[in-house]
Formats: structure tokens, sequence, C-alpha cells
């Protein structure tokens, strides 16, 4: 890829409930401490690009450009996408074209101020056919994970392995959450809890297998190639991304048990990195539930269609932080993932990025992931909806 | 508040669940399209519209929601999945209904999924009661239990008879039962109303009669139990059931509510006959629909001893001359302002006049019209094969059939209020179908309705050979729904509940 977008800062905050706390202050705090970091000005900032997927639902605020424009006092093009990643995207665009050398992206979303009435928001701007057909947030899931039991025909003995596989995925993320200072659940869950969930509901996924409500901010600062070196002497570059779409009903679409989106955008995404799927060693996955966890592995093509949930459960019998798959090593959701960490929609890609951007430069502290070899390669998908969007960003440190 | 232009296009498409399919390549897609995503700008003008109203579908795969969004709560628990038609040319998203969840269940899914169901009319979800009603067709019940599936297919009529007569009807009443003091009284589920039991009665009668849809051009839509003060909902009866040339979005058709306690409908069977039978009118059928959750205050508050004898349903009766199944020989009605029964506008229950209810009230009005009627038909209680009364209980019916002068084989056949409980308008006309059901050629039916407030409407019909051919195209009969395995018996604090709506 010509003119490689450089990510040379990030911010983010805390997830979880900031019910004290205007949205503005959140942007603040998470543009405060990637300038911080990158020790930037913000007159340096050519152009930003924020993300929030239904702010003037949940807090009546429009133009978010102009909250953005007041706190900064800056004048300069500002536009404002759903996800984090399409704002990426936009920045990363015009960074390649030539246009900007510094812009901003940021991400930002208050769930919880609309406590009573969020589900039915998320639903109606999933998809509203489904919506007044009385789907809920949840039972696109559910539905997703019936249909992949009976494709790939699983049963008996298998069927309780993949239950047991996702349950593990939940209480992988929260492991590594405990490790994650900005996560909204700092603790360690256990099978049984996650177990004792579904049993409660009735259902086959329970409280533990979704990620939560949430609220968050997190930003990045993009620079061009050259630009980068004045601010920081560990770039981490945007080697490769892309994006697809999908319908938005997820009865309608042809295969009910991934998304097409996921594996389009990698593909894509791949080629144009030159990167090989085996190289990437460190992946933030767009867990919004466990099932698309374990969908996702093999959408992005590190499983085989059907096969995921067996790589999750053997990784796990002995689990090192890492998935096992194909005798290869695959950090996975170092960050506690979004059910751990947090999913405030507008903010969750941002801190994907965040985590594997701390990763790749051996920031991570505590999380820093133990890899058999030098870290290189890392990779973040991001979906909008119940997959109608996918976005996969390929980062890399050469 | 609800946004009206949304509501109305929402349920456009999803009442009767519209698609279309590129006639080029043959691809189906829920909603309309201008043009198929195949083939592109070659088959603009090439798409052609379908709908899945009278479909079977496929029930593909499911879950238990029992955490709705909020519109969906009075719902309780319910199954939500993703329904096939055509093969898997089309999916949508839908709930099943006329299900009442446990919240103590565990529900084994894969002995629901694959199975067959049907779109069922019902209201969407909750909303502010100011609102309008929002409804849809993604609500499904499976075809093997109570509610079959059954083609609608349009036969050519083959013979026009001189007098207007009853072509085709329609008697739909919920699965849900509640048993006491001797009798079962229907019961709606939460997302039925008198609108979807008007559209449901306007299907099977369609579906009956064999009558191409848009050849009908009135529709007569009875109730007093309108859930809206201000609004036709024989609006929304015509445009759901596809009523008269379409033209863009609008139903060359006239609908129109009619409202008399019980004789909302029988009333108009005069009307539609007349129109029918009036060269100029260019109507070829018209529909009366009688239909209602009938209304009753809870036991404990004034007006509550009506709640021991409210039910739930509908009927259309479909009128022409051509391919008659009864021919109407006669009618009388007639009329006094007897303040027996009413509802105060704003006021949620109607009150009863205790004074008035038996005489001078019921039985003063039906005896004057079945005797005026037989006087000048010149009939002897001898030449009426069967008698059909309005049914507020099992004893008025009875004591005025033996005041007449009938016997038990003339007036017990249409005795159908133990079975159903009054439904109000569709009352006598659920009397008058079960009597339908059995009749054979040439028989004649007396029927005589009565509506508080209060006024009667007597007609004679007589049977025609075409009733018997006709029988076979319904399965929905009124012995079918009385007697049928799938029903279910609820208690009194579910029937309130049910009764209430969402």
């Amino acid at each position: 890829m010509q003119n490689r977008p450089v990510i040379v800062a990030v911010g983010r905050t805390k997830f979880g409930e900031h019910y004290e706390k205007e949205p503005e202050k959140l942007i603040e705090e998470a543009w405060l401490k990637a300038s911080v970091e990158a020790d930037m000005e913000r007159r340096n900032l050519e152009a930003c690009y924020l993300s929030d997927y239904f702010l003037p639902i949940t807090n009546k605020l429009g133009l978010e450009e102009g909250f953005l424009s007041e706190l900064t006092e800056l004048h300069v093009p500002m536009e404002v996408t759903r996800s984090f990643s399409s704002a990426l995207s936009n920045a990363c665009n015009a960074i390649q074209a030539g246009k900007y050398n510094i812009a901003l992206v940021g991400g930002i979303e208050k769930m919880t101020d609309r406590w009573d009435k969020i589900r039915d928001d998320l639903m109606l701007l999933e998809d509203p056919w489904s919506y007044y057909a009385g789907c809920t947030p949840e039972a696109n899931h559910e539905l997703m994970l019936r249909a992949y039991i009976k494709k790939h025909g699983i049963s008996g003995d298998n069927l309780e392995k993949l239950n047991t596989a996702l349950a593990q995925v939940a209480v992988k993320n929260h492991l590594h959450a405990t490790k994650n200072e900005y996560a909204q659940y700092q603790r360690k869950i256990t099978v049984e809890q996650v177990m004792n969930a579904r049993k409660e509901a009735k259902k086959t996924l329970g409280l533990y297998d979704y990620a939560p409500i949430s609220d968050g901010a997190t930003s990045i600062i993009l620079t061009s190639e050259e630009v980068a070196k004045k601010f920081t002497d560990k770039p981490v570059y945007i080697l490769g991304f892309s994006s697809a779409t999908d319908y938005l009903t997820f009865p309608a679409r042809a295969d009910l048990t991934h998304f097409l989106v996921s594996e389009m955008a990698m593909k894509k995404a791949l080629k144009r990195a030159g990167v090989n799927l085996w190289d990437i060693q460190v992946v933030e996955l767009y867990d919004q539930s466990t099932v698309m966890e374990m969908v996702s592995l093999e959408d992005l093509g590190f499983s085989q269609y059907g096969k995921a949930w067996r790589d999750i459960y053997e990784s796990c019998q002995d689990y090192r932080g890492y998935y096992k798959i194909n005798d290869r090593e695959l950090f996975v959701n170092t960050d506690g993932g979004l059910k751990a960490d947090g999913n405030p929609l507008g903010a969750t890609g941002g801190a994907q990025i965040f985590e594997v951007f701390k990763q790749l430069r051996g920031d991570a502290g505590e999380r820093q992931v133990k890899s058999p070899s030098e870290l290189k390669y890392g990779c973040v998908l991001e979906l909008e909806g119940f997959g109608t969007k996918g976005y996969v960003y390929i980062l890399g440190r050469d | 508040m609800s946004s009206e232009p949304i509501e109305r296009r929402v349920s456009y498409l999803g009442d009767r669940l519209i698609g279309s399919c590129c006639s080029i390549c043959g691809k189906e897609y829920f909603e309309i399209r201008d043009y198929c995503g195949a083939c592109g700008r070659k088959s603009f003008g090439k798409m052609v519209d379908i709908d899945l109203f009278y479909e079977k579908g496929k029930l593909e795969i499911c879950t238990l929601i029992n955490e709705p969004t909020n519109k969906f709560t009075k719902l309780g628990s319910y199954i939500y999945g993703i329904i096939s038609f055509h093969n898997g040319k089309i999916r949508v998203p839908g709930r099943l209904t006329d299900r009442i969840g446990k919240k103590s269940e565990e529900v084994d899914f894969s002995a629901l999924e694959e199975r067959d169901v049907v779109p069922r009319f019902r209201r969407r979800y909750s909303v502010d009661k100011r609102d309008v009603i929002p409804t849809i067709s993604l609500a499904f019940t499976f075809a093997d239990e109570y509610y079959p599936h059954q083609e609608y297919n349009i036969v050519k009529p083959h013979k026009e008879y001189d007098v207007p007569g009853i072509v085709g009807y329609g008697v739909y009443t919920s699965r849900f039962r509640i048993r006491e003091a001797n009798i079962e009284r229907s019961v709606p589920f939460i997302d039925e109303d008198a609108i979807t039991a008007a559209v449901e009665a306007g299907k099977m009668a369609l579906i009956h009669s064999g009558v191409d849809g848009s050849l009908v051009g009135k529709i007569y839509v009875g109730s007093e139990s309108n859930p809206y003060a201000v609004k036709p909902i024989a609006s929304k009866v015509a445009q759901v059931l596809n009523l008269g040339e379409k033209d863009e979005d609008m139903q060359g058709v006239d609908a129109v509510d009619t409202e008399f306690a019980c004789k909302a409908a029988t009333s108009m069977f005069k009307d539609a006959a007349s129109l029918v039978s009036y060269s100029k009118s260019n109507i070829q059928y018209a529909i009366v629909t009688g239909t209602d959750n009938s209304q009753a205050a809870p036991r404990d508050c004034p007006g509550g001893e009506l709640d021991l004898f409210v039910g739930y349903g509908g009927c259309a009766y479909i009128f022409g001359k051509k391919d008659v199944i009864a021919e109407i020989e006669g009618w009388y009605s007639c009329t006094s302002d007897t303040p027996d029964f009413w509802r105060r506008d704003g006021e949620p229950y109607p009150m009863h006049g205790g004074r008035f209810t038996g005489d001078p009230a019921y039985f003063k009005h039906i005896r004057k019209a079945a005797r005026k009627l037989m006087e000048r038909l010149n009939l002897q209680v001898s030449d009426v094969t069967y008698f059909v009364a309005h049914q507020p209980n099992v004893q008025f019916p009875v004591r005025i059939a033996k005041e007449l002068g009938f016997k038990e084989e003339q007036y017990l056949p249409s005795l159908q209020v133990a079975k159903f409980g009054n439904t109000y308008s569709g009352s006598s006309p659920v009397g008058l179908a079960a009597v339908l059901d059995v009749a054979k050629p040439n028989e004649r039916i007396l029927i005589v309705s009565y509506g508080s407030g209060a006024g009667s409407d007597a007609y004679s019909l007589m049977t025609t050979s075409q009733i018997v051919d006709k029988r076979k195209r319904q399965k929905m009969t009124v012995k079918y729904q009385a007697e049928n395995p799938f029903l279910e018996y609820v208690d009194y604090t579910t029937y309130r509940q049910l009764k209430l709506g969402m």
C-alpha cells in the first residue's frame, strides 16, 4: 500500500457507566491522552473524524462536529460516521490521498443515558423489519448459533463441547480484562457462571455470552508516514484495510452461519497489506456475543468453517493466553474483547485499534502477549449492525 | 408518538407481506423492488408484485424471547425465528403468535423447526393509546394446529341468479377459550382485536366463495368494539384483503364501518344485497362483516354482569348474484329507541339496562321482526328448516324460538353461544354460518338478529344446490373451531389480560 497511514498515539477512557459525565467530556479525555502521548497540540490537527452510532438518539445531541469544534477551538474539517472503523477509513483515505498529514479519529458513545430504551433503539437501527417481528438484540446471535449447529450437524458430545467452548470464550475474555485498567469488567468469571446464566434464562446463550451496554470514548492520532517521525519513534502502520456490506435483514441473507462481510473485508485487507494470514499474531474480534467470536475466527480464515468451536475448546483445556489453531498461536481479544472490555458502539473500534497498537509496540504492560516470535502484525475486525458492515484493518510495525 | 407516514408504509407492506419477483430470473424479494439486484437495469418494469398473505411458510430456526424490547413486553415470552417461503426463495423474520409463554418453560426448538407456518394478521406491538394501531403479518401459527393453511383459488362463476344472496362466508374465532358457568367463550390472543378478526373472517369468506377480491365493490364492517372512536376500520380490512381494483396504493372499493350494537352486520345484509342487484352500481360483490372483541367491565364493576357472556370473533358474508349458496327471499327490520345497552364516548365499558333486557328489548323486537316477515312471505313454522336468533346467552334464543313455535331440530343447530360466548355483531351471523355449514339445498333459514338500542333484522334465506359444492373449500367451519383439539383454556386473570390486548 502506498503512503501508509501511521498511528502515532492512542487514547481512551475506561468503558462502563459514566452517568456523571457529558459525552463531550469523554471524548475530551480520550483525545487528551492521545495528545499527551504524541506531545501534540490541537492546532496540529488538520481534520477530525468522529464516530458515534446513535448519540443524536441517546443524548439528543446532533451536529456533533459543533461540540468538538467548541471543545477544541478548532475550525478544521470534521466528519461524523457511525463506527470507529468507518471514521478511520475516511481518515486513512484522506491521508493516503495526500490531503491531510495529521488527523484525529475519535469514537464516542453514551448508551447508559438511555438505559430504558436502549435495546429498542439498538434493534430498530439494526433492522426495522426484524424489530417489527419481535426480534431483540440478542435473538439473532441465538438464531445464528442454531443455524450453525444445524448446518454443521453438531450434536451429542460435540454439542456439549461447543456450548462449553462458547462459555470459555467469555471466561477467557474476562480473564484478559483483569489486566486491562480501562475494561468495564475487571473480574474473572467461570464456565459454571456462564452456564448457570444460560440455565436461568432457559436459553442457549445467557447474560455472560453477550457484550454489555457501555459508555466510553477512544481516539487515535493518524498521520502520514513522513510526519509520523516528529511524534513517535515507534510508529504503527495501517498496512491494509477494507470493508464490505450486506443486507440489513439477517434472515434474508444467503448463509445464516457466518458474516460474509468479515470474510470479504479480510481477504481484501490482507491482499492490500501484502501480509499472509498466518503472519498475524494478535487479533481483535468483534465479540458482541461469544458466537460472534467463534464465527469470526472462521470468517477471517483462521479456523475452518464449522471447526472454530473445536479450536477454542482445545485451546481452553489448558489456556495459555492464546488460541492454538493449526499449531500456531493466535492472541485473541487480549483486552477482554467487547465482552469484558465493553462495547460503546461508536468507540468500540477505537479500543480494538488501541489494543493492537499497544501490543505491537510492546506497551501493553501486564497484558503484553508472550509471543515466541517478534510481534509484527495485528488485525482488527469491526462490524456494524448484525454483520451489515464489516471492516478489517491490518496493522504492523514495518 | 409514532409516525403516521412510517406506519402507513410499514403496514402497507407488512400486512399482506408484499414483495417483488423478477420475471427474468425469478429471484424474489420481500418489499417492493423496482429492479432485480441480480439482473440490474434490464429488469426495470419487469418486476412482478407478489404477496405472501395466503401462502404457507416454513419455520427454519427459532429461539425463545423472554426479555423482549419495550413494545413487546405485553406478549410475555414468545418464539421468534426465521420463516422461509417458496422453498427458501424468500426469508423473513417472524414471531409465533397464539402461544401463551410460560416463565418456567424449556422449549425444544427442534420440535418447532421445519414445520409449516401460516402468516397471521395481528397487532404488531403496544403503542400509546393515542397512537395509530400498528399491525403486521410477520406473526405466524403452525399450519398443523388450530389454523390450517388454505389456498385461495379464484373460481370463475358459472351461474347467475335472479335474486341476490350469500355467495360465500367465513367465521373466525381464536383458539383460546374460557370455560365458566357451563358455557365456553372464545378469548382473543393478546395481539388480536375486532380488526384482526374481521380480516380473518373476510379472508375465509374469500377462500370459501372463490370470489376475486378485486370484484368486491363495497365492504361493511360492523362492530361495537372498534378500537378507534374515530377512524374507520373497514379501510384497514379492505386494504389487507386487497378488495376492489387496486390502483397505485389505493383500493377501488367503498369501505364503511357500521354500528348498531349486535346487529351492526345483519342490518347491512339487505344493503349489500340491494347494491349488487342495482345494475348501475357496477358492484358485483359486497362483503358484510360483523366483528367483535365483545366488551364487558370486570365482574365486580358496573356493567360487569356481561363479563360472563362476552366472546370474541368475526363473521364475513359475501353477497352477489353469481354462484349463490343461499338466496334472500325477503326481509323485515324494526327499530325502537329502547336504551338497554350503551357505552358513552370515552367510557371503556358498556352499561347494561337490566330493566329492559329481556322484554321489551330482546323478545319484543325479535318476535315482531320474525312474525312480520313470516306474515309477509306467508310462511308457516313448518316451512322453515332452520331458525337462527341473536344469542346473548343460551336461555333467550331458546325461549323466543319456542314462543314462535319452533322445534329443537329447527333452532338447536344454530345455537352456538355456549361454544363461543356472545360475539356481539358476529352473534347471529355465527349461528347462520353453523346452519349453512350443514344445510342441504332448498332449505329455508329464518335469521333474526337483535341489536340493543334497539332493533331487529329478519331475513328469509333459501339454500341452493351450490351450497354443497362450495363446502369442501372451507376447513375452518364453525364445528371445526368449536371442537378443535388445539383449543387452549385460560383462567379468568389470563382471560382479562388477553381481552385487554396490547
